[in-house]
């Protein structure tokens, strides 16, 4: 698995790296502290040829808050989109955003933060049931 | 009542005798206009945004005193309504309270003591009418504020305590003195900027609270207290620091609020320096005479985007995620300068620097 972290926070960007490392599932880990670098990075990366890379995006971010990302990211060409699977992270207990979440239909999941070890194994688990 | 300006009123009525008589009966105790048909009526109203009462005969050709107010009421709500009839018109009456939203009926012919109350009565309903809107104005305000205060003072508090529970759940899993070195410096990072959040959202009400005192303000010694702060904090590291207090004459301002604004300009100018500049460099020049202060703060660091700009002061607004900001400081700026009618200008090119500009005035010692 690839990881793309997305989050204006330095510490918990180093946070979540540590977590994917350690899960021993990881190929490749990517962290953005502004969301337009990822999307710049996304654009620009070769064609995915596999469904291999979990995007965390954080929600409250300045600029480019993660909805102006995943709306972005919805609008992308169906073959890159296609290789990511896009998790919202977020410290909001806010009901807009938690309701916002279920609007995008490229959102597979809210997760609230901290990420844990736990958390994230879940997430592997599930995807790697769902592909099967 | 005698020294307060007079209340303004306007009577409609197609009699010219019921006007001539409204007009002699009341002109000392009221200022009047006297509409002989709905075009002129409009005509005042338009010409006059102060007339607070509308008074308007029922039986008129073309249209009658309901359908006036009916119509009136749309294009004019403020004014109060009050309509004038026969005793017989009952119907009218009904017509009035339900469509025309009138204040007060008064029946023909009219007993002038009456108008005279129903005047005076209308004047009151209409004053607190008024300040009714305009506190529900400031209240749709500060709810509206008070809406995006929660939502932002959430993230910004939480965020940091859960980077901190993160950083924990993940210490314990590490072995080596090296690794727990480097999450607890991080630690201290988040914690470091859950603390200046504290203290910006304690600056914020400050202001609100609106109480300010004046002093006589010695900008030297305010900007070497300041300084030595962020010198203890390290915020000065690889910054050169220019700084010239000239001050003439003594200058009596609030010092919470010029601490807030020198505080907030500075700690921006040392934080958003750009990493690879060499000569790094803030400046900061006072300037204290012919009564106002001029304050310029200036620095060579990643400069604001034009497309931000005119958002900079706006309250949880981030032009960048360069660095940790909590989208008050300007904002409090702003709230302090308020406070103590002072300007601020600002000119900033992206990666080159940002100026910004303050004059205050200087206020005048009142002394008891």
């Amino acid at each position: 698995m690839n990881f793309l972290v997305i989050d204006d926070s330095k510490l918990d960007c180093f946070i979540a790296e540590k977590i994917i490392r350690n899960t021993g599932n990881c190929t490749m880990v990517k962290s953005f502290l502004q969301a337009s670098e990822a999307l710049t990075y996304i654009k620009n990366a070769p064609i995915p040829q596999s469904r291999d890379t979990i995007i965390l995006v954080d929600i409250q971010m300045p600029v480019m808050n993660g909805f102006d990302f995943v709306e972005e990211f919805e609008k992308l060409n169906p073959d890159i989109a296609h290789g990511y699977f896009v998790y919202i992270i977020s410290s909001s207990i806010n009901e807009n955003d938690l309701n916002r979440v279920n609007n995008y239909s490229s959102v597979i999941q809210f997760i609230n933060k901290p990420l844990t070890s736990n958390n994230l194994r879940q997430i592997i688990q599930s995807l790697a049931g769902n592909a099967q | 009542m005698e020294n307060q300006e007079k209340i303004k009123v306007l009577y409609l009525d197609d009699e010219p005798n019921n006007l001539i008589c409204f007009m002699a009966t009341f002109r000392f105790d009221f200022t009047i206009f006297i509409a002989p048909n709905v075009k002129k009526a409009y005509e005042y109203l338009a010409e006059h945004p102060d007339i607070n009462i509308v008074l308007a005969d029922q039986r008129m050709p073309v249209q009658t005193g309901v359908e006036f107010f009916e119509e009136m009421r749309i294009i004019y709500p403020a004014p109060v309504r009050m309509l004038i009839t026969a005793y017989s018109d009952i119907e009218a009456v009904i017509d009035a309270v339900n469509k025309g939203c009138i204040f007060r009926y008064i029946k023909k012919p009219w007993n002038d003591e009456d108008i005279k109350l129903a005047i005076e009565e209308a004047q009151k309903y209409y004053v607190s009418n008024s300040l009714l809107a305009a506190k529900n104005i400031e209240l749709q305000a500060a709810y509206d504020e008070l809406g995006k205060f929660a939502y932002s003072v959430t993230h910004d508090l939480r965020g940091p305590l859960l980077s901190v529970l993160g950083a924990l759940e993940l210490s314990r899993d590490m072995d080596t003195v090296e690794d727990l070195k480097e999450m607890l410096g991080m630690m201290e990072i988040a914690l470091k900027k859950l603390d200046e959040f504290v203290k910006s959202i304690h600056e914020y009400y400050t202001l609100k609270k609106g109480i300010s005192s004046f002093e006589q303000i010695d900008f030297k010694a305010l900007v070497d207290d300041m300084v030595g702060l962020f010198r203890i904090a390290g915020k000065m590291e690889n910054v050169r620091f220019d700084c010239t207090v000239n001050q003439d004459g003594v200058f009596y301002s609030d010092i919470v609020s010029l601490k807030i604004i020198l505080n907030n300009l500075l700690s921006n100018a040392f934080k958003y320096q750009r990493k690879n500049e060499q000569n790094k460099f803030v400046e900061l020049r006072v300037v204290v005479e012919n009564g106002k202060a001029e304050i310029e703060v200036n620095d060579n660091g990643i400069g604001i985007h034009e497309n931000h700009i005119d958002n900079i002061f706006k309250i949880f607004y981030r032009a960048t995620s360069e660095q940790t900001g909590s989208g008050f400081g300007l904002y409090n700026v702003k709230d302090a300068l308020a406070k103590v009618q002072g300007e601020i200008k600002v000119e900033s090119s992206l990666n080159a620097g940002t100026r910004f500009k303050v004059v205050i005035p200087g206020r005048v010692n009142e002394q008891k």
